[in-house]
C-alpha cells in the first residue's frame, strides 16, 4: 500500500537530496474517483435499468471504496500540513455558493414567470419551527467563533467543551429538519408534489447536505481536539465552512419558507 | 520505469501526464465519431448506418467528448499540472493528493463517457442534454448527467487546487506582473470555472431529477418552466468557452513569444485589459446562446450589446500576439506554425462570430451549418491546434526528447489545408440554408457535393492529426535527446533539467529584479 510517506519530511529534504529519484505516490484518490464510478453505474441500474440486483452490488462495491479512501486520505494527510487551507476553502465556498445561487435563480425564474403561485397541492408551510432551527444554527455559528477564540487564547478546555456543544447543535438542527420534512410528507406534501415542492425539499435537502458535510469536518477534528493537539489553521477553516452554510440558512429560511 | 509511481502518482508532472494520454485518447475516439459523421453524410440517404439514433450517439459523443474529455482536461489538466508549478518556481501544487483526485476522476468521467457504445438506450441528448427531449427520451440521460457531474467535480477541485498554488508558492521574487502569460490565462479559467461549473452541474443533476426521482423542475404541467434549464446551461457553457480560448491563447502566447525570441507586447493591456476584461463580462453574454428561445427583448438587446462589448479585450489579446511577432526573430518551427495556425483560424472565426452576436442575423442562421463552422473555426480547431502545438513545444521538457520536424510541419500543413475545406464550405452551406444536427438531407440534395468535400477535408485533417500522435509517440520512445532549454527562453520551467525531477530543481529557485519570463537575450 502506498502509506508510504506522502511528504513525510515536508521540508528541503525531497525525494531530490536521496540520490535516488523517489516519486510520492497516494493510492486514495484513485479508489474514491473508481468508488463515484460504481456509484454512477449503481444509479443507472436503479433508475434506468430497474436492476435491483446489479445496483446493490454496484452500491457494495461503490460506498466501501469511497469510505475507506475517505479514511485513508484524512489518515494520511492529517497534521501534514494538507489538510484544509483557509485560501482553498475560500475558493470551495465560492463554487459552493454558486451550487445554492443556481438553485435560487431557478426557483426565482420558475416562480416570476408563472402564473398562479404557489401551484396546486402546495400545503401551509409551519412557521415556529423554521425560527427555532434559524436560532439554533446561527447559535453553533456563535459556539463554533467562541470557541476558536478560546482556542486562541490556548483555554483547551472551553475550546474542547464549546466546540462540542457546537457539533451537538448542529445534530440537533439536522434532526429538526428530518422531523420537519416527515411531517411535511406525511401531510401529502412529497418531492413530486408540485414544483414548489420540488424546489422546497431540494433546496432544503441541499443545505442539510451541507450541514452534515461540515459535521462531518468537525467529527474528523474530534480525536485531535479530544487529543489536544488540534491545529489553528483546521479550526479557522471548519469553522469558515460552518459560517457559510449558516449564511446560506438565511437565504434558505427565507426565501423558502417565509415567501 | 515503475508503473505504480505512475499510476498513483501524486506528482504534478506525472498528473499532467495521465492527463495529456487520457485527453488524446479521448481526441482520438471523438475524432473518430466526427468522421464516422461525416462518412455518413457523403451521400444522400443512409451511407453507413441506416439508423438515425446510432447517428445521434455520434453526434452526442463527438461533442460531448471533444469539449469536456480532450479541449478541457488538456488544457486545465495537462498543460495547467505541467507548467504552473514549473512557471512559478515551485516543487508542486499546494494539494498533491487532490490533484491526484482530479485527474482520476477525470479518467472516470471519460470511462463513463465511453459506456455510451455498450449500453442498451445510450444517451441521446447531444453535449446540450436540453428538455423536455433529455426527459421524454428513452436514452440514459443519467450516463450524461453523472459524466459532466464527475468532470465538473474535478475542475472545481483543481480550480481550488491552482488558485492557491499560484497565490502561496511562487519562487521569492516573482510578483504578479512576472507572471508568464499562460498563467494569467488559466487562472482566470478556473476562476470561471469555480463560478460556473456548479451552475452546470446542478443543471444536468436536476434533468436527471426530473428524469428519474419525479421531480418537476422543468415540467410546465406542476408549474416548472422548461427555459430555466436553457439559462442555466447556458450561463455556464458559453463561459466555458472562455475556459479554453484562456489557457489556449496562453499557450499561443508561450510559444509566440519563445519562437519570435520577443517580450509580449504590451504586457499589462494583454492580462488586466484582455484577461481581466474576459474575465469580467463572461458571466453576462449567454443569452446570445437562446435568440430563439423566446427571451424578453430588453434581455436580447442588452446580452448583444455585452457580446459585441467582449470582442474588445479577446481583440486586446490577439493584438497582443501580432505585436509580439513584430521585429522578432521568428523561427518556423512546427509549434510556431501551429500558434499562427491559431492565429490565423482564430481571426476568421472570431470575425465570422461577429454576426452571429446580432439577434436579427441570429434568427436566420440559427441552427444551421455556419453556427458549427464558426464553432470549429473560432473555438474547436484553434483550440485543438493550441493544444498541439503546445505539445510540440514543451515536447523536449517533458519527455527530454526531440520530436521530428519534417514529420510535424507535414502533419500541420495537412490538418490547416484539412480545417479550411471543411469548415469553410460549412459557413458556406449554413449561409444557404443546411440545417445542422440533421442525419439526412433529402430535403437539401443540392448541398451532396459540398458534403462530400467536406467529408474529403475531414478525412486530410484526420491524416494531419493522426501524424502528430504517432510523431510524439516516436519522438518519446526514440527521438533525439534534447536541450534542456532547445528554444533558449527565460521562463522558469525551461531553467531545470529535462524532464524535471521530482521536486523539479535540486534547490528552490528565485528570480532577481531584472528577470522577466519574457526577457529574451537578443543575439
Amino acid at each position: 500500500m502506498a502509506h508510504d510517506a506522502h511528504h513525510d519530511h515536508h521540508g528541503d529534504a525531497h525525494g531530490y537530496d536521496h540520490g535516488h529519484a523517489h516519486w510520492d505516490t497516494s493510492i486514495w484518490p484513485f479508489v474514491i474517483s473508481f468508488g463515484i464510478l460504481f456509484l454512477a453505474v449503481a444509479f443507472s441500474y436503479q433508475f434506468v435499468y430497474h436492476n435491483g440486483f446489479a445496483a446493490i452490488l454496484c452500491l457494495g462495491l461503490a460506498v466501501p471504496m469511497i469510505i475507506a479512501g475517505i479514511a485513508g486520505w484524512t489518515s494520511e494527510a492529517m497534521g501534514k500540513g494538507e489538510g484544509l487551507s483557509y485560501g482553498a476553502m475560500g475558493w470551495f465556498i465560492l463554487a459552493e455558493a454558486m451550487i445554492f445561487v443556481s438553485f435560487f435563480v431557478g426557483y426565482w425564474y420558475t416562480r416570476l414567470h408563472t402564473e398562479v403561485w404557489p401551484p396546486a397541492g402546495t400545503i401551509e408551510l409551519p412557521r415556529l419551527m423554521p425560527m427555532v432551527m434559524t436560532a439554533v444554527l446561527v447559535g453553533s455559528s456563535l459556539t463554533i467563533h467562541y470557541a476558536e477564540h478560546l482556542l486562541h487564547l490556548g483555554n483547551k478546555g472551553g475550546f474542547r467543551l464549546w466546540y462540542l456543544v457546537t457539533i451537538v447543535m448542529g445534530a440537533v438542527f439536522l434532526g429538526m429538519s428530518i422531523y420537519e420534512w416527515s411531517h411535511l410528507m406525511h401531510q401529502g406534501f412529497t418531492i413530486s408534489t408540485n414544483s414548489f415542492s420540488t424546489v422546497f425539499f431540494s433546496i432544503t435537502g441541499l443545505h442539510g447536505s451541507h450541514v452534515v458535510v461540515g459535521l462531518a469536518i468537525f467529527l474528523a477534528g474530534l480525536p485531535s481536539v479530544i487529543r489536544g493537539d488540534i491545529d489553528e489553521g483546521f479550526m479557522r477553516t471548519a469553522g469558515l465552512y460552518w459560517h457559510f452554510v449558516d449564511v446560506i440558512w438565511f437565504f434558505v429560511v427565507s426565501q423558502v419558507y417565509y415567501w | 520505469m515503475n508503473l505504480k509511481e505512475w499510476i498513483f502518482t501524486t506528482d504534478h508532472k506525472r498528473v499532467g501526464v495521465l492527463y495529456l494520454i487520457g485527453s488524446i485518447a479521448a481526441f482520438g475516439i471523438a475524432g473518430i465519431m466526427a468522421l464516422l459523421m461525416r462518412a455518413e453524410l457523403s451521400t444522400l440517404g443512409p451511407t453507413i448506418t441506416s439508423n438515425p439514433a446510432t447517428y445521434n450517439v455520434w453526434l452526442y459523443t463527438h461533442g460531448a467528448v471533444m469539449i469536456l474529455g480532450f479541449q478541457i482536461p488538456a488544457l486545465t489538466g495537462f498543460f495547467a499540472n505541467y507548467c504552473i508549478p514549473l512557471m512559478i518556481g515551485a516543487k508542486d501544487v499546494a494539494f498533491p493528493r487532490v490533484n491526484a483526485l482530479s485527474v482520476w476522476l477525470f479518467y472516470v468521467g471519460v470511462i463513463l463517457a465511453c459506456l455510451t457504445f455498450f449500453l442498451p438506450d445510450p444517451p441521446d441528448v447531444m453535449w446540450t442534454g436540453y428538455p423536455p427531449y433529455s426527459i421524454m427520451t428513452t436514452g440514459n440521460t443519467a450516463m450524461y448527467s453523472f459524466t459532466v457531474l464527475i468532470l465538473g467535480f474535478a475542475s472545481i477541485i483543481g480550480g481550488v487546487n491552482f488558485l492557491t498554488t499560484v497565490a502561496y508558492m511562487r519562487a521569492p521574487g516573482l510578483t504578479l506582473n512576472k507572471l508568464n502569460i499562460f498563467v494569467w490565462c488559466t487562472l482566470a479559467a478556473f476562476v470561471l470555472q469555480l463560478i460556473f461549473v456548479p451552475v452546470l452541474g446542478t443543471a444536468v443533476t436536476l434533468i436527471s431529477m426530473d428524469k428519474y426521482l419525479g421531480t418537476h423542475f422543468f415540467d410546465p404541467a406542476a408549474g416548472g418552466d422548461v427555459l430555466t434549464y436553457q439559462n442555466l446551461f447556458w450561463f455556464y457553457s458559453h463561459p466555458a468557452v472562455y475556459v479554453i480560448f484562456l489557457p489556449f491563447i496562453g499557450v499561443v502566447y508561450e510559444i509566440i513569444t519563445a519562437h519570435s525570441k520577443n517580450m509580449v507586447f504590451n504586457y499589462k493591456m494583454v492580462v488586466y485589459g484582455g484577461v481581466g476584461g474576459i474575465v469580467a463580462l463572461s458571466g453576462v453574454v449567454w443569452v446570445h446562446h437562446l435568440y430563439v428561445s423566446g427571451m424578453a427583448d430588453w434581455l436580447r438587446i442588452g446580452q448583444m450589446i455585452t457580446t459585441l462589448m467582449i470582442s474588445i479585450p479577446v481583440g486586446l489579446m490577439m493584438i497582443g500576439l501580432i505585436g509580439t511577432l513584430y521585429k522578432g526573430s521568428i523561427a518556423f518551427t512546427t509549434p510556431m506554425l501551429y500558434a499562427l495556425g491559431v492565429v490565423f483560424l482564430f481571426l476568421i472565426g472570431g470575425l465570422t462570430g461577429v454576426p452571429l452576436a446580432l439577434p436579427s442575423l441570429t434568427i436566420g442562421v440559427s441552427d444551421t451549418y455556419y453556427v458549427v463552422g464558426h464553432f470549429h473555426y473560432v473555438m474547436a480547431v484553434a483550440g485543438t491546434f493550441a493544444i498541439f502545438g503546445g505539445v510540440y513545444h514543451w515536447f523536449p521538457k517533458v519527455t527530454g526528447k526531440m520530436y521530428n520536424e519534417f514529420w510535424g510541419k507535414l502533419g500541420f500543413w495537412l490538418t490547416f489545408i484539412g480545417v479550411n475545406i471543411t469548415f469553410w464550405i460549412m459557413m458556406d452551406v449554413g449561409v444557404k440554408g443546411m440545417p445542422r444536427r440533421y442525419y439526412d438531407y433529402a430535403h437539401f440534395p443540392q448541398f451532396e457535393s459540398a458534403h462530400q468535400w467536406m467529408t474529403v477535408g475531414a478525412a486530410i485533417l484526420g491524416v494531419g492529426f493522426a501524424l502528430a500522435v504517432l510523431n510524439w509517440i516516436m519522438g518519446a520512445i526514440n527521438g533525439k535527446k534534447a536541450l534542456d532549454n532547445p528554444w533558449g527562453s527565460p521562463s522558469l520551467e525551461w531553467s531545470t533539467v529535462s524532464p524535471p525531477p521530482h521536486g523539479n530543481w535540486p534547490t528552490p529557485p528565485s528570480v532577481s529584479e531584472d528577470w522577466h519570463p519574457y526577457g529574451f537575450k537578443k543575439d
